[in-house]
């Protein structure tokens, strides 16, 4: 296969849009990338699955945009091993969350985050994060008693003494999903429920 | 070494510790009383958002908005310095306070969002807090008190085959802050031997995550639960009673998950699991239900720990 | 009078380093002088006629060159503005002070408007005066015995100029004498290194201008212009080097057995011991770390060598000139625990395995691992501690590694063929001839994976390689049964050391810093101090005795071209001087004396610091070259550029501090641009009344460092608090004159300083509008 890479091609406006992501804490790591591939030979996800970090930073440097629409690049663990290694400074980790918010924002993969979306609910309910329920009968499959300890919960925090309460005050709650919806959060999310659950 | 607080700190809550292992919550409580940490906890206090945040849901914007929020209320209190309980809360502070601090365009916008909508009170002002001398984890102000932990010693732990996991988010987001390393994380290590007792050290992928992967763990299960069994098959072959670590999703994807991986893999994993602060509590003579709060563990921490003795004196 | 001086400014580009930066038309059309000329590269050759030309067309009385720091060219300019008095030029430093630490373009160019317009008041004070010529002794100090310093020692030994070498460990030899086998790239072949090191060893202690001075080390070090001070601690050899025959007898009896670090803490070795059979001096050494002074030694040695009870010694050496040769030492391996270095016997290091394959080494040249096996599988690791922005790695690349690798990975194919060689590596870097040998290990069937490896665990027998093949873009678990990592050259301990003994500039990664790194090779920022080998950065054999012959040339020239000095001294009025002496007493740099009937003044040691003009009751001592009133001038100069709300700190150094300053510049640090840095020649000439007219005439603050190491540093310390005593009694903040110690290797320190000052000084403001 040939590719061709005309004059008015550039590359690099790919990689420069990363390194100006607010996300980005690395300065110009990407663009030093040597790919040496120590951030393969220490991701778990390159370890069990086709993920592989340092081709990320390659297509990137190459300007193909087609990364966003990959599946793959949906096994990142954010565990940060690489962040932690890279011999040029680079991230990859952050380098994939910043891909990720790209193709959100280009109305990929929302069915990736459709099932997360407990997440936010569970910040304009409670002012906390708390696993979205959708998951709970897997949960509850996968482990043993889960169900039963999560009904005694407030009796073993009892036991501990544990002060305040779980739940903050509703001032609080408003206060949160208040600064929720003025970051554009809320309409996000519901923009994004409403088109996944028109699609069911 | 950076200079760890013990005073003005406010112990901020944590989502998973909260309604997973609030044992850790009270064993952290525990044991500051006893080294005499000066904390409080606040009921204003919300999450760090980073189990959204991680699940590419939360954009830096809402998560720092947030965090300025949960800064303020530590300002109000006059408790600047945040102590964290998980692992994610740490490096998402962290983050937030470095971004709030050094991104002018970032502070501004979450500012203007802050006085337009009546939430003035909120406002961060450029270094209200310092990243290296405010955001802390609980693992280093235990770590800053390993001479006085020395001293409070009740039961001997050291007949057990004690090994570390260090949370990815304490040691490698911000891991120019770490203490111990990030390349053979150490800090667990140094607290459980002013416990009296002694680590294994090194093992194999001692340094690698614990699987939760975030998302992996309900979207992913077979890459999630194979990195956690790389851990679990490791930590077998070295014959390990206690696994000791520092974040309650590390702590949910072992000691929650340990029975499903056992029988994937075939192997028999005897491990119990406790943080750090619920490993110190117990040393400290912390009691199994009122302090440990061994009840919300799914592998028992009776199946190990049949009977505490104490340490001569 | 000397307002109408003609005043001429040419200002350089520096082909892009500072027009880049620095607005020059905007320079241009503010200044209003006699003459202005803009040119690309004022420092090449014709720029010698273009000012030249400009100074006779334009009649000009006085030169201002706007360029690089006066540290780099003023002796070039000072050259280019002939006929006229070298002293009426001065350099506006627009580049190291300016375009190299400011980013602002606007800001920059309004700094460089004001220090032109400083050095244009400056010059306007300046006196003709002529600089003095000085011979320093033909005497050199070549620190550090490796293969560096011994060629040094050696060329300069042969053009006859007395050399003392001196060396810290108990023998010469250096890394050279354990490597084993060495290649060039000449020759496809393996050749045995101690082979080609005794020749020149022995050519050396042969050599009777030569004294080898070892287990020593300098302590102290003085500089008095031309002369080196240097004070020597010789640690005890507790054997007598002239009885010991090296029979051995001695080693025999001793029952202390240490790991031997010449061997690389492969084999043991006694207490005494010769660290190995070449070895110079040809003597046993006790190692009295170890030693329990059972005595047995002592009763065996029938030359009656062994002198327990030794005492450290410390001894004087005078020298006109120093080469450093003090080398390099390896990566700490604690650094990147993740490949198993202290955990796994059999991952060892390059150099570990060249004392392997070495025939004089722990197995007599026999490739084995601790269990005695032969391995099978041998994966090497580049680029360990190299080419690695993480904490505690070096972002250079330390260039030998990749030939070491391949030669070591021919010398196993050669004698153990079925030994699998695998090297992981990022780039092979193969310059030049080199390529041919890369070429022929491929040939001699050595593997080469593309990737840099993640982690070395052990499983079982064997250690596990996890490492990403990326050129295939997979990820690998490669069995091995030994690993070797290259690790990275990294300073010595001595090299930093001696940096700070000596206050000489180094780079970012700790090496000496050459003076200019492209066309001032092995030239310190020191005058007469020059440096060769490892010291400087890592490089292979070849190259380190390249640059000691060049060394050793370049102390020639100074030794035999004798040296300028800067005519700023103190100098006596013989008709008013009556001899009383109190201007001796006062002198911290021992200058002065009484020789016959007038009191003589040491060109090469005064400073022109102008203590002795104090003590001086009969007003006899003046200091060339009108400083007092250059240095208000440029203090006006600055100040009359001050625009409202603008911050200005001015900041006064010596040439230890200005190096240091410029250093900033070099490494491309930055600082506010508030600080306006003023050159003196002496600290000790900056007076209460010129800090005072500074403070009341615009300036927010007063910077003065000093180099601790310098003999008036306590007096200008003391004279600081005194000033900032009647600042406060004229009811102006004290806090706005601050002193600080300055030293050219920490230059970010200095650079931290300025920044912490101008912050302080703008809270200040603050608090005080």
């Amino acid at each position: 296969m040939t590719t061709q890479q005309k004059i008015t091609d550039s590359p690099i406006d790919f990689a420069e849009d990363i390194i100006h992501d607010v996300k980005n804490s690395r300065e110009e790591g990407v663009l030093k990338c040597v790919q040496c591939g120590m951030c393969t030979s220490t991701c778990p996800a390159a370890r069990h699955s086709d993920y592989n970090p340092r081709e990320i930073i390659e297509r990137v440097l190459d300007g193909d945009l087609t990364i966003i629409e990959e599946d793959n690049i949906w096994n990142c663990f954010y565990c940060y091993t690489c962040h932690s290694v890279c011999p040029v400074g680079n991230s990859v980790c952050e380098v994939n969350q910043i891909l990720k918010q790209l193709a959100i924002n280009n109305e990929i993969a929302w069915d990736k985050i459709y099932e997360y979306l407990g997440f936010a609910d569970s910040y304009f309910n409670a002012a906390i994060g708390a696993i979205p329920e959708i998951f709970f009968t897997q949960i509850d499959e996968d482990v043993p008693g889960w169900w039963e300890f999560r009904q005694n919960l407030a009796d073993i925090r009892d036991e501990l003494n544990l002060d305040p309460p779980l739940l903050p005050d509703d001032d609080v709650i408003d206060e949160v999903s208040l600064i929720l919806t003025i970051t554009g959060f809320k309409e996000k999310i519901e923009k994004i429920r409403d088109s996944q659950e028109d699609i069911k | 070494m950076k200079s760890v607080p013990d005073k003005n700190i406010l112990l901020f809550r944590s989502c998973l510790v909260s309604v997973e292992y609030p044992g850790v919550e009270a064993s952290t409580k525990f044991v500051f009383d006893k080294l005499g940490v000066d904390y409080a906890i606040s009921e204003k206090q919300t999450c760090c958002t980073g189990l959204g945040y991680y699940s590419d849901v939360f954009n830096q914007l809402d998560t720092s908005a947030i965090g300025a929020r949960n800064f303020s209320v530590a300002k109000d209190l006059n408790r600047p310095n945040l102590v964290m309980m998980c692992a994610t809360c740490y490096a998402i502070n962290k983050k937030s306070v470095k971004l709030l601090n050094k991104n002018d365009e970032l502070r501004e916008e979450i500012n203007t969002l802050f006085d337009e909508n009546g939430l003035s009170h909120l406002k961060y002002e450029k270094d209200d807090l310092k990243p290296t001398e405010n955001i802390f984890h609980v693992v280093d102000i235990l770590y800053s008190k390993r001479d006085k932990i020395k001293e409070n010693i009740k039961y001997d732990l050291s007949d057990y085959k004690i090994a570390t996991h260090h949370g990815c988010h304490y040691c490698k987001v911000h891991y120019e802050d770490t203490i111990g390393g990030v390349r053979d994380p150490n800090i667990i290590d140094d607290i459980v031997e002013a416990c009296g007792c002694k680590s294994i050290g090194w093992y194999d992928h001692k340094r690698a995550t614990c699987g939760t992967g975030f998302r992996q763990r309900y979207s992913n299960p077979e890459l999630s639960f194979n990195a956690t069994a790389d851990k679990m098959n490791a930590v077998y072959d070295e014959d390990v009673d206690i696994l000791v670590h520092l974040c309650p999703n590390c702590h949910i994807q072992f000691d929650r998950y340990q029975h499903l991986i056992s029988k994937r893999e075939g192997k028999e994993y005897k491990a119990i699991h406790l943080n750090v602060a619920q490993f110190v509590a117990l040393a400290m003579g912390g009691d199994f239900d009122k302090v440990i709060g061994v009840k919300a563990h799914t592998v028992p921490i009776d199946s190990i720990i049949k009977e505490l003795k104490e340490v001569d004196k | 009078m000397r307002d109408d001086l003609k005043v001429g400014v040419f200002i350089c580009e520096c082909g892009g380093n500072i027009s880049d930066t620095i607005d020059l038309d905007e320079v241009k059309d503010s200044l209003d002088v006699d003459f202005i000329g803009q040119f690309e590269n004022l420092c090449s050759l014709n720029g010698r006629k273009i000012i030249r030309d400009a100074i006779f067309d334009h009649d000009l009385d006085r030169v201002v060159v706007a360029a690089c720091s006066p540290i780099s060219h003023e002796k070039t300019f000072q050259d280019y503005v002939k006929p006229l008095n070298p002293y009426f030029m001065d350099m506006a430093n627009v580049r190291e002070q300016c375009s190299w630490v400011h980013s602002d373009k606007k800001k920059a160019t309004q700094k460089a408007i004001t220090l032109i317009n400083a050095s244009i008041e400056k010059v306007k004070q300046s006196d003709a005066v002529d600089p003095i010529y000085c011979q320093t002794p033909d005497e050199v100090a070549v620190i550090g015995g490796g293969i560096a310093g011994m060629n040094a020692a050696l060329s300069l030994a042969k053009q006859g100029t007395k050399v003392t070498l001196i060396e810290q460990s108990p023998s010469i030899g250096g890394h050279m004498a354990k490597i084993g086998k060495v290649f060039s790239p000449v020759k496809i072949a393996e050749e045995c290194g101690m082979c080609l090191l005794n020749p020149i060893l022995n050519e050396l202690v042969w050599n009777e201008n030569i004294e080898v001075i070892t287990n020593a080390k300098v302590i102290e070090a003085e500089r008095r212009s031309g002369t080196y001070n240097l004070i020597i601690e010789k640690s005890p050899r507790y054997v007598d080097v002239d009885r010991c025959i090296a029979c051995g007898k001695c080693s025999e009896v001793c029952d202390i057995e240490v790991p031997n670090d010449w061997n690389d803490g492969l084999s043991m070795r006694k207490a005494i011991y010769r660290p190995f059979g070449q070895s110079y001096p040809e003597a046993y050494v006790i190692d009295m770390e170890n030693c329990d002074k059972c005595g047995n030694c002592f009763r065996e040695c029938n030359m009656k060598a062994i002198r327990l009870k030794s005492k450290p010694e410390k001894m004087l050496l005078q020298v006109g000139s120093i080469i450093l040769a003090t080398g390099h030492k390896l990566f700490d391996m604690d650094k990147r625990p993740e490949y198993g270095y202290d955990r796994y016997d059999d991952v060892i290091t390059q150099s570990e395995l060249g004392r392997i394959t070495g025939v004089n080494g722990p197995t007599k040249g026999k490739l084995l691992k601790s269990n005695g096996e032969v391995p099978k599988r041998i994966v090497m690791i580049q680029c360990v501690g190299s080419r690695d922005e993480k904490p505690d790695g070096h972002r250079y690349c330390s260039r030998i590694c990749c030939t070491v690798a391949l030669k070591n990975a021919n010398i196993i194919k050669h004698k153990y063929p079925d030994t699998d060689v695998l090297i992981c590596y990022t780039d092979i870097r193969t310059p030049g001839m080199f390529e041919k040998y890369y070429k022929h290990t491929q040939e001699n069937e050595v593997r080469f994976l593309r990737g840099r490896p993640g982690e070395v665990v052990k499983k079982g027998d064997n250690f596990i390689v996890r490492v990403e093949d990326t050129l295939k873009g997979e990820f690998a678990e490669i069995e091995a049964d030994m690993v070797v990592l290259s690790t990275a050259m990294e300073p010595s301990h001595g090299t930093r050391e001696i940096a700070e003994i000596l206050n000489i500039g180094t780079t970012e990664d700790g090496f000496i810093k050459e003076s200019h790194p492209k066309i001032k090779p092995v030239t310190t920022d020191v005058q007469g101090i020059f440096v060769c080998g490892t010291a400087q950065d890592p490089k292979d054999i070849t190259e380190s005795i390249m640059q000691a012959t060049a060394a050793a040339s370049k102390v020639s020239e100074y030794n035999y071209g004798g040296v300028e000095i800067e005519p700023f001294i103190a100098e006596i009025d013989r008709e008013k001087c009556t001899l009383c002496g109190d201007c001796i007493g006062k002198c911290k740099y021992k200058s002065m004396s009484i020789q016959g009937d007038e009191v003589y003044i040491d060109p090469m040691s005064c400073t022109g610091c102008g203590k002795c003009l104090v003590a001086c009751t009969q007003r006899a001592i003046s200091v060339n070259g009108n400083i007092d009133e250059k240095i208000m001038a440029t203090i006006k100069g600055v100040l009359s550029k001050k625009e409202d709300n603008q911050r200005m700190i001015l900041v006064f150094l010596d040439n230890i501090g200005y190096t240091a300053a410029d250093n900033i510049g070099v490494n491309r640090l930055s600082y506010p641009e508030s600080i306006y840095i003023i050159k003196v020649h002496s600290v000790n000439r900056v007076g209460p009344h010129h800090i005072h007219y500074a403070l009341e005439n615009g300036a927010d603050g007063v910077f003065i460092g000093e180099f601790p190491g310098d003999l008036m540093y306590d007096e200008v310390e003391r004279k600081v608090d005194k000033v900032k005593n009647t600042i406060a009694s004229l009811n102006q903040n004290p806090e706005r004159l601050t002193f600080s110690k300055v030293y050219i290797p920490y230059f970010s320190g200095l650079a931290r300083k300025f920044i912490d000052f101008d912050k302080k000084i703008e809270e200040l403001n603050e608090i005080e509008l």
